[in-house]
């Protein structure tokens, strides 16, 4: 059987059997990954899989099943369990499903380069990777990997209130780390990108920032614990982003535990913080037609020059708080039911150079890599993280600095931002340009 | 699960490149979740997944391919894609004889996830929410998660090993979030064993629930921990992370031969303080990182790490052994089927050693005492490492003052292990999922009390 008419047996079949409401979500995939070490292929990963979540909503309650196995009696036992364990579950009667939409927006997410690419290329393109990463800097000495992976996935979606849609996308990317040493000093660095097609990515770019940040931190030495204040490249400040994203979700301040709730309208970040979040940005990593219930993809903008203008919503919240769903139900997976997460967002770029930002700040840190970033409490806000990163004196990066925290609440840090560059850049479904903010604790000796 | 011929010939198309190590995992896993959050039972997940990878080694490269096929023709053409992955000098092995492997130790599991009625899971999850709220009315949301898992695993290999076996485990957690004022803390707790239901019977949901709610309600009054470096005392009950991540990843084998761990090359050598010895144990009856083989099919082990201060081995998979001429350690572990295996650990601990906890504390004059620890993260190749600490106290003159909040400890693995200067005599054990390659598998690590001279604290006070 063919994905979308399994969809429509499964809803079908749920109907019959005295399921209110059913939704099928279909995923399939095929990937590749290659890691490369020293010159040699150190592995090489093919796969394929299948999956079928199965959502029914019974008088309000709502039950869940999934199987990877789609032969009959298998996805017969899911929607059967999947209707037993709603008999079990609370009534909510804001349980529902979507509603077909009028339009669904054209994004260009799938490239068939990735699919035909032959194999001997991408292990190439891991090499090539690898490579650049050593050409950068002699001190540059062992790789820990390179590696090129690619996914191309197709999801379908069925619900009993008519949603049916179907789509496909693929995405590639590398990555590499390196150790650099000088003295006896050993230090490590890092390159990542991950693109919508496969011409974009750019091997010698990734390989030149790992050797970069390796060579950067050799000699790395502790400072003393002080307030000063600090800078982030985008890729640590999307790591930044990440802690925050949670007290965006409705379900989160419907719930009591976000540190958003109830700011709608007020200033939770400093004048000049615009975020966004686009499930069909052009180029997005994480772009798609629908979201993981159907409902179309569209730009929400959740903070407009530093207030809070809404919350992120899928169905079941936006019923909840009588408005309506933002397009923001994730499901990666197929194993679980979609809940609420961000898909492509950034924070819009100012006019500042990177220089520029540095030019006035006698004494601060410049942070390149942070260590212990999920320890962060989402809840609470509060983080306390390990970082390394460069000293800056005098407007300039000097001296490599290591084995220090920072530590503050989330909110005061984006309510601290000073200065906001004009580099906005993506890793993975995060976007961030280089931010200054004000002082904040460094604990060292 | 397949029968022994077609393993065979499996394993036989695999190696037709030339490869000289193949194998097949095979498996199953069933799973279920009970969730309730906002004071109801919100999700009843169940799943069956299934799958199979196959592996291929040939000289120092691996081919790996998997499906959730599982009819013998997709098999056969995973095993072929591999095939093809990971070509070598070797002929084609035709005569593969499997035999079934035995396991060294046994584990006994009570109450069956399959024959524990639904209804009976969902009680322990609404007794777990009802006493978690009964400690304090500042307590605004509850959040307790309960789930099983029963997976399946058949593994052949090339050398005519055949194993099958059955794993259970079980998990319950508790999050926990009070607000006053304007201020929102958290309190989490978790409990996890290859147990059956048994790990949750009794009055330990509610034990569980109190404590995770305590110690959430606890840090709203918490001062912000200070920040600079001092004597930190951790507490039996705060969990192993420490361990795990100051010494435990860095002694993983492929880490250490690719000189990724500043633990390369110091076998026989002094890494640790004297008093200090560690160990991987996955033999442990019914924890959280406990199994009879691991995912390669090698029988679970205990493993002296360090021994008096002295590192005395690293953590095996079959590839590594392979490398070093090691004996294997079982330490070769795997996500799902989806996943090559890897070193990992198990249930890593610092054995107890000979001093009384309270003598410990009283031994500081100013310092930090860890009740409770979060997650933590380790650079292995420069050993710097950070851990978050949920629950903590000042020590003042040999006492144990006020609760502190918002603290990360940062420190140098081999340098802390240094400078561990007394062990206690009790252990507590901590469960988590240790990530690694993308990989998350399921661990456990333990430690005595223990002082150490001098830690980073990373507060904002």
């Amino acid at each position: 059987m063919k994905e979308r008419e399994l969809a429509h047996w499964v809803v079908a079949r749920g109907q019959e059997q005295g399921a209110g409401l059913i939704e099928a979500f279909l995923l399939k995939h095929k990937s590749f990954s290659v890691q490369v070490r020293h010159g040699k292929v150190e592995s090489i990963k093919q796969a394929q899989e299948v999956g079928l979540g199965i959502r029914v909503i019974v008088e309000g309650r709502m039950g869940f099943a999934y199987t990877s196995q789609l032969g009959t009696a298998p996805v017969k036992e899911a929607v059967s369990q999947a209707i037993s364990n709603a008999n079990k579950t609370a009534e909510d009667e804001f349980n529902i499903l979507p509603e077909p939409a009028n339009q669904i927006p054209k994004v260009d997410i799938y490239d068939p380069a990735i699919e035909k690419t032959p194999v001997e290329d991408k292990i190439e393109l891991a090499m090539a990777l690898e490579e650049a990463a050593f050409n950068y800097d002699r001190r540059v000495v062992r790789s820990e990997q390179a590696a090129y992976e690619d996914t191309v996935y197709e999801v379908t979606i069925v619900n009993s209130c008519g949603v049916d849609v179907s789509y496909r996308g693929s995405f590639c990317g590398g990555y590499v780390s390196v150790v650099a040493q000088e003295n006896g000093d050993t230090q490590t660095g890092s390159g990542m990108d991950y693109v919508l097609n496969f011409s974009a990515l750019k091997p010698e770019v990734i390989g030149k920032e790992a050797g970069e940040e390796a060579v950067a931190m050799l000699g790395a030495r502790k400072v003393t614990s002080q307030r000063v204040p600090i800078v982030m490249p985008p890729r640590v400040a999307t790591q930044f982003l990440g802690v925050l994203v949670p007290a965006l979700s409705a379900e989160a301040v419907q719930k009591g535990r976000s540190l958003l709730a109830g700011k709608l309208g007020d200033m939770v970040a400093a004048r000049d913080v615009t975020l966004i979040d686009d499930g069909a940005l052009p180029g997005g990593i994480n772009s798609s037609p629908v979201d993981g219930e159907g409902v179309p993809a569209g730009k929400t903008v959740l903070i407009k020059e530093g207030v809070l203008q809404t919350y992120l919503h899928n169905t079941y919240s936006a019923a909840k708080d009588g408005t309506k769903s933002t397009g923001n139900a994730s499901r990666p997976f197929y194993r679980g039911t979609p809940e609420i997460g961000p898909s492509n967002l950034f924070l819009e770029p100012g006019r500042t150079s990177k220089e520029d930002l540095l030019q006035d700040i006698s004494q601060g840190f410049y942070i390149t890599e942070v260590l212990g970033m999920h320890t962060a409490n989402p809840i609470s806000g509060d983080f306390s993280v390990g970082a390394t990163g460069l000293w800056i004196e005098k407007g300039k990066l000097t001296y490599p600095v290591r084995g220090v925290a920072v530590a503050e609440n989330i909110l005061e840090l984006f309510r601290g931002i000073e200065a906001i560059g004009n580099d906005l850049r993506f890793y993975l479904g995060y976007g961030s340009p280089t931010l200054r903010f004000k002082p904040i604790p460094v604990s060292g000796e | 699960m397949l029968g022994k011929r077609e393993l065979e010939e499996i394993l036989a198309i695999a190696l037709q490149g030339g490869g000289d190590y193949a194998d097949i995992f095979l498996e199953e896993k069933i799973s279920n979740l009970i969730s309730c959050e906002a004071d109801r039972i919100e999700r009843i997940n169940s799943g069956r997944e299934a799958g199979a990878g196959v592996r291929v080694l040939a000289g120092n490269s691996t081919a790996y391919a998997y499906t959730n096929d599982l009819s013998l023709p997709a098999l056969k053409e995973a095993a072929y894609v591999a095939s093809k992955a990971a070509t070598g000098q070797e002929k084609g092995v035709t005569n593969i004889d499997l035999r079934k492997g035995k396991p060294l130790v046994d584990f006994e599991i009570i109450r069956r996830p399959e024959i524990v009625p639904v209804e009976e899971k969902v009680e322990v999850v609404i007794r777990g929410n009802r006493a978690a709220r009964a400690v304090d009315r500042r307590i605004v949301q509850v959040i307790v998660g309960y789930s099983d898992i029963r997976q399946r695993i058949q593994l052949a290999n090339s050398k005519g090993d055949l194993i099958e076996d059955e794993r259970i485990r079980t998990r319950f957690i508790v999050h926990v979030v009070a607000a006053e004022g304007g201020i929102i803390q958290t309190g989490y707790e978790a409990l996890g064993g290859l147990a059956g239901f048994e790990l949750v019977e009794g009055d330990k949901p509610e034990l569980l629930a109190q404590r995770a709610a305590k110690q959430a309600v606890q840090m709203l009054t918490a001062k912000p921990a200070p920040s600079g470096r001092m004597p930190v005392v951790m507490a039996a009950e705060a969990g192993g992370t420490m361990i795990h991540e100051a010494c435990g990843h860095g002694l993983e084998a492929d880490l250490a031969q690719k000189e990724l761990s500043v633990y390369t090359g110091k076998l026989g050598g002094r890494v640790a303080a004297e008093i200090v010895t560690v160990i991987d144990d996955g033999t442990i009856p019914n924890k959280y990182g406990s199994f009879r083989f691991d995912d390669e099919g090698t029988p679970s082990q205990r493993n002296i790490l360090i021994e008096n201060g002295i590192l005395r081995s690293y953590m095996y998979d079959r590839l590594t052994a392979g490398k070093d001429g090691h004996h294997l350690t079982g330490n070769g572990r795997r996500q799902s089927f989806a996943h090559r295996p890897i070193p990992r650990m198990t249930n890593t601990y610092i054995a107890p050693g000979q001093t009384e906890p309270e003598e410990i504390i009283a031994r500081v004059q100013n310092g930090l005492l860890v009740k409770k620890m979060g997650g933590g993260q380790v650079n292995t190749t420069t050993g710097d490492f950070v851990f978050d600490v949920s629950e903590a106290y000042l020590i003042e003159k040999g006492k144990i003052t006020v609760p502190i909040r918002g603290a990360t400890l940062t420190g140098n693995g081999p340098e802390a292990l240094r400078e561990i200067e007394l062990v206690g005599n009790d252990l507590g054990f901590g469960i988590g999922t240790c990530g690694k390659d993308g990989q998350g598998v399921p661990v456990s690590d333990a430690q005595p009390t223990i002082l150490i001279k001098q830690l980073i604290v990373g507060g904002t006070g």
